[in-house]
């Protein structure tokens, strides 16, 4: 890829606050039409790196580019953006504020108007455009933060946890418009750090962990990728002891409600793992099973996400950004 | 800067005029501002008693001659004249200082009252001096006293027995500007802090960061904020200089005109030196409870100020201290028109604290605008100016 087709390069980023390395020589592409998922744990460096391509944090040294060249000003009026913590004009009317932002990215006076309404009634927010922000639902005011991202029409988003706070019907809503966009042939890269619950959703995925990759790939790749797994369940064995005579090569990944999920290093071996449990038992499920992202996080890592998450509380959460100009 | 530059710092400073066009609070504020500067307009009309037609003359040495002075003297300004006989020039301060009498008239030689108006002698004591001055003239009349009449004037000298100063009324408008300047200026100062306080905080600097430099956010805000000053400032002057007129308030004609114009001047230099530090205060804040807080240094001069123009209007001379304040910046938007309501300051002293004000506004926009842009991002624990100034901005 020549980086002019729209691919977002993240390259070599660093950057520290004090002592706090936030990237650490954090690389990897974002190539246009793909759901891109950002993933790993709070306090791996998502925010800053998102900060970092939308021009609100410096770096310490690397590059951003897109379309092949360093993000500027004008480069950066194509960006949808929409930041952690979310920010909005509390006071100020849905429709004026989404007419303001969009004409703060060079939309004409009578384009921004059109754009705002025409995301106002797409998100479900039809005839709330005179409300105040700070009147409205969080769940509404999560869809003006979207339709502010998205009303200049951007050929970049960059969504910083944009799920976070929906609910199961504004997750729908928000998976919907990222399938849409990405199709639409948009660079989209949007930071999660719950990686199960976004995996079905992401085309790709870029995991970090204290500032650098750990992973990049398709999901498919991903999940595909390390031990095979398969998910057998005995039937009346609860506790799954047959896994007791199983041999060296299939190694007991977890026992869920009686199902065995069991890390294969070969295809050959699943079959042997197989024949134990029918010795054992009538099989009620056979099956091969996918990675988790969690789990590759794991494997790589080696430790699990839930753990360095609950760290970070006790850590300063995300680090202090700076202005960069 | 660019014409792009300037339009989308345009689009930030028509927000900031709509935002507060819109709040009740400013409209509110408007309608307060306007009764306390009405009031400053007609009170010193009051206070002067210009609408009284009726006066008391005294007359020391009295003669027919005299008494015919002080009448036509009532004629000559449509004042209903009584005349007094009064035995000497002791019994006459007396008069003059219960108020008894407005003027009094020694003999053929001069005329007194109580305090000689800033604007020279008005109105009855003035006709009184040169009716008198006449009726001296045509007495005596040798050729060469008319020709020296002629070449120094007719009128007699008028003198006041208590010490001379600025008119009440020079100085009643000399404190309506100290506290119009004190409350536009912390009021707009503070709204500022606001403002970026709740951009900071609601997070909706991070989205308004992605295509506008802080100094551009920094200026529409400074900039709306200050259009909407001047366009109350205007409408307080004028309400002020037509109230004045209509209600003959004299402060208003002559030398009061000069205070409310160097009032205003320095309204606008006041509100130019402290709006961006006004806007730094509010970049160093993460919640909005914290703005008053931030805010309060920058407040402190210009109440230090406020509060010593007491001692500076109601007394007969000025001390040293309020004539520094006068040319210190912080403090110079309220000590400075002050000084010239009282008389105490010269054009060019005038002059000298604007320039050094300004050549200040650069250095605090500078500061400021620094202060700002390292800050506005900052999220986590309030900021201190010299922790933002220490760090780096690369």
């Amino acid at each position: 890829m020549d980086g002019r087709d729209g691919t977002l390069e993240l390259d070599d980023l660093r950057r520290k606050f004090g002592d706090v390395v936030a990237l650490d020589g954090l690389s990897f592409t974002v190539p246009p039409g793909e759901v891109f998922g950002f993933l790993g744990p709070n306090g791996a460096g998502k925010t800053t790196a998102m900060r970092a391509i939308v021009g609100v944090t410096s770096l310490d040294s690397g590059a951003v580019r897109w379309r092949g060249r360093p993000v500027d000003a004008d480069a950066r009026r194509r960006i949808g953006y929409m930041p952690e913590e979310r920010g909005l004009y509390a006071g100020m009317k849905v429709g004026e504020q989404l007419e303001y932002l969009a004409r703060l990215h060079g939309l004409t006076a009578a384009r921004a108007q059109a754009a705002a309404a025409q995301w106002v009634s797409r998100l479900g927010l039809a005839g709330k455009d005179q409300m105040k922000v700070e009147s409205l639902s969080l769940g509404n005011q999560q869809r003006v933060q979207l339709a502010a991202a998205l009303a200049h029409e951007p050929e970049l988003l960059v969504l910083d946890e944009p799920f976070a706070g929906l609910d199961p019907v504004g997750v729908d809503a928000m998976s919907a418009v990222l399938a849409e966009r990405a199709a639409a042939g948009v660079t989209m890269l949007f930071s999660s750090h719950q990686l199960d619950l976004v995996e079905h959703l992401c085309t790709s995925v870029a995991i970090i962990h204290k500032g650098a990759l750990v992973a990049r790939g398709t999901v498919d790749e991903l999940s595909r990728g390390g031990d095979q797994r398969v998910a057998v369940r005995v039937s009346g064995d609860e506790q799954a002891r047959w896994t007791g005579g199983l041999g060296e090569h299939a190694k007991v990944v977890r026992v869920t409600a009686g199902t065995a999920t069991i890390a294969v290093a070969r295809p050959e071996d699943a079959q042997a793992v197989l024949d134990v449990a029918r010795r054992a038992g009538p099989v009620e499920q056979f099956g091969f099973e996918r990675r988790r992202l969690s789990e590759v996080f794991r494997d790589v890592v080696g430790a699990n996400i839930e753990d360095l998450e609950s760290e970070n509380v006790s850590r300063a959460a995300v680090p202090a950004p700076e202005a960069a100009r | 800067m660019s014409r792009d530059w300037w339009a989308l710092t345009w689009l930030v400073t028509r927000r900031e005029i709509r935002d507060r066009g819109r709040a009740k609070s400013f409209w509110v504020a408007t309608v307060l501002l306007m009764l306390a500067v009405a009031a400053g307009a007609v009170i010193p009309a009051l206070v002067q008693g210009s609408g009284k037609s009726t006066a008391t003359v005294g007359i020391v040495g009295n003669t027919p001659a005299l008494t015919q002075v002080a009448l036509e003297t009532g004629k000559v300004t449509s004042t209903t004249v009584t005349v007094v006989s009064l035995p000497d020039i002791a019994a006459a301060r007396a008069q003059l200082r219960s108020g008894a009498v407005g003027a009094v008239l020694v003999g053929n030689s001069e005329v007194l009252v109580r305090q000689q108006s800033a604007f020279g002698s008005s109105g009855l004591s003035q006709t009184l001096s040169q009716v008198a001055g006449l009726q001296k003239l045509f007495a005596q009349l040798p050729p060469a006293a008319v020709q020296s009449a002629v070449s120094h004037g007719v009128a007699l000298p008028v003198r006041s027995v208590v010490s001379a100063g600025r008119s009440a009324a020079a100085r009643i408008t000399g404190l309506v500007v100290a506290i119009l300047m004190y409350v536009i200026i912390l009021t707009y100062g503070i709204r500022i802090t606001i403002g970026v306080g709740e951009e900071k905080a609601s997070r909706v600097v991070e989205v308004l960061l992605t295509t506008l430099r802080p100094v551009q956010l920094l200026a529409g805000k400074v900039i709306g904020m200050g259009l909407l000053a001047l366009g109350q400032i205007a409408a307080l002057v004028a309400t002020y200089l037509i109230l004045g007129q209509v209600a003959g308030t004299s402060a208003v004609r002559g030398a009061s005109v000069s205070v409310v114009l160097v009032g205003a001047l320095w309204l606008l230099l006041g509100y130019a030196f402290y709006c961006t530090a006004f806007a730094a205060a509010g970049a160093l804040i993460t919640r909005q409870s914290d703005a008053y807080n931030a805010a309060l240094p920058l407040q402190i001069p210009l109440i230090i100020a406020y509060v010593l123009t007491y001692t500076v209007i109601y007394s007969t001379s000025v001390n040293t201290l309020f004539h520094v304040l006068a040319f210190i910046p912080f403090t110079a938007p309220v000590a400075m028109p002050v000084l010239v309501a009282v008389g105490a300051a010269s054009a060019w002293q005038v002059a000298v604290a604007a320039v050094i004000s300004v050549l200040s506004t650069v250095g605090m926009a500078r500061v400021a605008g620094t202060i700002y842009g390292r800050a506005i991002l900052r999220t986590g624990s309030r900021l201190k100016v010299r922790q933002v100034l220490a760090s780096s901005s690369a």
